[in-house]
């Protein structure tokens, strides 16, 4: 018998025993633990063949490996030496409690027999579940975990050639190797068909994207006339700001810039900076301090 | 691009949209015109900027010794790394402890005070001057002359 | 706490230049980077230069003329480090030098191209060993210690609190009175660092985290001295038991 909330749901695909077609409603695998089957096994890695591709990427023995800490990281000693302290002093409130996000809630299994094992009911409001927002103390400072770099170029759907451009256009200005973006679905009214090149992305760490931020804040930005700062409602509420650059921006980059006959269209991006803050505001407090600006006039003019 | 080869319009009723290149005789392409357009052309040669082929070194082939050489290094950094870490660490513990009984001390003390100072500032920016420091110092290392445009406080 | 209701409180404030150079690496760090960087040029992937330098143009000449051609492989010759594989003008087996062609620099030269000069890290104030500048030891964060009368001690500057005027606000305002308007702070938080008790009297003294990003303190009172310091030089000049409570807040 199940107690309330130990049931556990599955996500993996449902099938029967001597058939591939799936089946609706039925689990398929064990829901009493223990539960096998549920880790993944690579299959290269027990083959004899290509010992050579079995090391892990950090590996020098691995064809895939790529030296790291290869500069001084002046953005990283600036975050290390200054920003933490800081961060967490301005972050400090006396005797904070953990605030709880909104959360699925359970059913009374004393008023019916039927509610043991139903789905948890949805939370109580508009709104969906969210996460807890936990007091920052010494552990949990938040960092720049990633960013992302998104050039969708919408005109690739007529020439698909532009997306060749988009991708070399990311490469020379992060100086990594991005990945193609490929439409997923069939819009006629766009015009757009599915697995059709659609652009480039990029995802940064380390020092790359210390670099492509540094370059930014440092030069791309400053170039940019009437440029106001990055906007106060950008945010997805979970610690993670966007932000967008122009084609017109995008040549100020020193790399498009020293090169303008190889690039007579450029491409905009976004740029999304993923931290690890838990509300928007400690993550534009973190940001703030890569000298990258922020548009605080509106707040300004209201008070 | 139809300038070279001869299109075939003898026959009068074959689509000659489809029959775009056809050579009649056999002609050695150019050097200089390989045949694409010149925007075709930029874009091979974006690719092949980006590609590997020809551009990829040899891989490393490390002796049994250099690898535990290699080895020894990422370890030693590793260890050091992790000390660092910890420095850290205990530092920002420290300084999270103290302004607890800063403000435990001021609580008990004054009220008023703490009340002031217990406002919560989440969302205040860091200063655009507060800049990353550089390699090099700039020319003008401090900037002296500073006075204060509105009164604060 | 020993007393209830102290005699007084007070706020000092402890005002920070940030470093404006980079941190000097350690033998060890700078060995591994340069370890770490001759790897990866090593396993860089070859320059394409047709895609920089059209063909046929004087730029592309000059760029070609300055790179050191490898040693090709030729029939019937014995190549003792190994036969030369070479792709694109690289010797695959080992780093590629691109070599920027260089020009005759001309000492009037304002054109953007002109190579670039560092200006060194060791200021004029360094070598004075001036400490009450503000450009002294550029890879530091520096603290702003002063000390009032020739009696008195070497501490951050504090201000008593007297009404209720929030802590952050008395220290300030207490700054710009001992050191003149030409102060460009700004205080990181309300919320002070710390809490030190001073034996004597009872007082309590919060220290508030303040930066310094322009202008300069220039004291209003002949007695009163101050100085920027390190946290290396500030154990040199305060007692040890005021470094040890406050040398934890204090920054490389």
């Amino acid at each position: 018998m199940f107690r309330n909330g130990s049931a556990t749901t599955f996500n993996t695909s449902k099938r029967g025993f001597f058939t591939s077609t799936i089946l609706r409603g039925k689990p398929g695998c064990a829901l009493v633990p223990p539960v096998h089957h549920l880790v993944k096994i690579d299959k290269s890695k027990l083959s004899p063949r290509f010992p050579g591709l079995k090391y892990d990427k950090d590996d020098i023995r691995s064809p895939a490996y790529h030296p790291k800490n290869t500069h001084q990281d002046r953005v990283q000693e600036h975050y290390l030496n200054t920003l933490q302290s800081d961060m967490m002093l301005m972050n400090y409130s006396h005797e904070a409690k953990t605030e709880k996000g909104l959360k699925k809630r359970t059913w009374d299994v004393s008023k019916s027999p039927y509610h043991v094992n139903r789905p948890l009911r949805r939370p109580q409001g508009p709104e969906g579940q969210r996460p807890d927002v936990h007091p920052i103390i010494w552990n949990n400072i938040p960092s720049i975990d990633n960013v992302i770099l998104n050039c969708y170029v919408a005109e690739s759907r007529d020439n698909e050639l532009l997306a060749v451009s988009a991708l070399l256009q990311l490469q020379q200005i992060t100086g990594c190797k991005p990945s193609i973006i490929y439409s997923k679905s069939n819009v006629p009214n766009w015009k757009i068909r599915s697995g059709r090149q659609m652009g480039a992305k990029i995802k940064l760490t380390g020092l790359p994207m210390h670099q492509f931020l540094s370059t930014l804040s440092e030069i791309v930005l400053p170039r940019i006339r009437k440029y106001r700062g990055i906007k106060l409602s950008s945010g997805d509420s979970l610690g993670n700001i966007s932000l967008g650059l122009t084609a017109a921006d995008v040549k100020f980059f020193p790399e498009i810039d020293a090169n303008q006959d190889l690039w007579p269209k450029t491409f905009g991006f976004h740029i999304t900076i993923n931290t690890t803050a838990e509300t928007d505001d400690r993550a534009r407090t973190l940001i703030s301090g890569f000298q990258l600006p922020f548009d605080l006039e509106p707040s300004k003019k209201e008070a | 691009m139809l300038s070279t080869p001869r299109l075939i319009t003898r026959c009068k009723n074959v689509d000659t949209s489809i029959l775009t290149i056809i050579r009649t005789k056999r002609t050695k392409a150019n050097k200089n015109s390989t045949g694409v357009s010149p925007q075709m052309q930029r874009v091979v040669t974006q690719l092949s900027v980006m590609s590997a082929r020809k551009k990829q070194p040899k891989m490393l082939k490390l002796s049994n010794e250099d690898l535990i050489k290699h080895q020894t290094i990422e370890t030693a950094w590793k260890i050091y790394q992790d000390k660092l870490q910890g420095q850290r660490t205990l530092r920002l513990k420290k300084q999270y402890f103290a302004v607890k009984e800063a403000m435990d001390t001021l609580k008990e003390v004054s009220p008023a005070l703490f009340y002031e100072a217990n406002v919560d500032e989440s969302g205040k920016t860091f200063p655009m001057e507060l800049r990353v420091p550089t390699d090099a110092p700039p020319r003008e290392i401090w900037h002296y002359d500073y006075t204060l445009k509105t009164t604060e406080t | 706490m020993t007393t209830k209701a102290p005699s007084t409180i007070r706020a000092a404030l402890v005002l920070a230049r940030t470093p404006i150079v980079v941190p000097k690496l350690t033998k060890f760090e700078s060995q591994y980077i340069k370890y770490k960087s001759e790897l990866e040029r090593r396993l860089m992937w070859t320059f394409p230069a047709y895609y920089y330098f059209k063909k046929g143009t004087m730029s592309e000449y000059k760029f070609q003329s300055a790179q050191k051609k490898p040693i090709s492989k030729q029939p019937g010759v014995w190549y003792p480090e190994g036969i030369p594989d070479i792709k694109h003008c690289r010797e695959r087996s080992t780093k590629q030098e691109v070599i920027i062609p260089k020009e005759t620099p001309k000492s009037d030269d304002t054109s953007v191209s002109r190579p670039v000069v560092k200006n060194p890290a060791v200021t004029r104030a360094d070598e004075s060993n001036d400490l009450t500048s503000l450009e002294r030891q550029l890879r530091n964060t520096l603290y702003l210690l002063v000390k009032s009368g020739s009696k008195g001690e070497w501490k951050f500057p504090s201000f008593d609190v007297g009404s209720n005027q929030p802590l952050h606000e008395v220290a300030e305002s207490g700054i710009r009175e001992i050191g003149g308007n030409k102060l460009n702070t700004w205080t990181v938080s309300r919320k002070p660092v710390k809490v030190l008790n001073d034996g004597k009297d009872g007082s309590l003294e919060f220290l508030i985290k303040s930066r310094i990003f322009s202008g300069e303190f220039v004291p209003k009172n002949k007695d009163t001295e101050f100085k920027w310091l390190t946290k290396e030089e500030i154990k040199d000049f305060v007692n040890k038991d005021y470094y040890d409570n406050t040398e934890y807040l204090l920054d490389k």
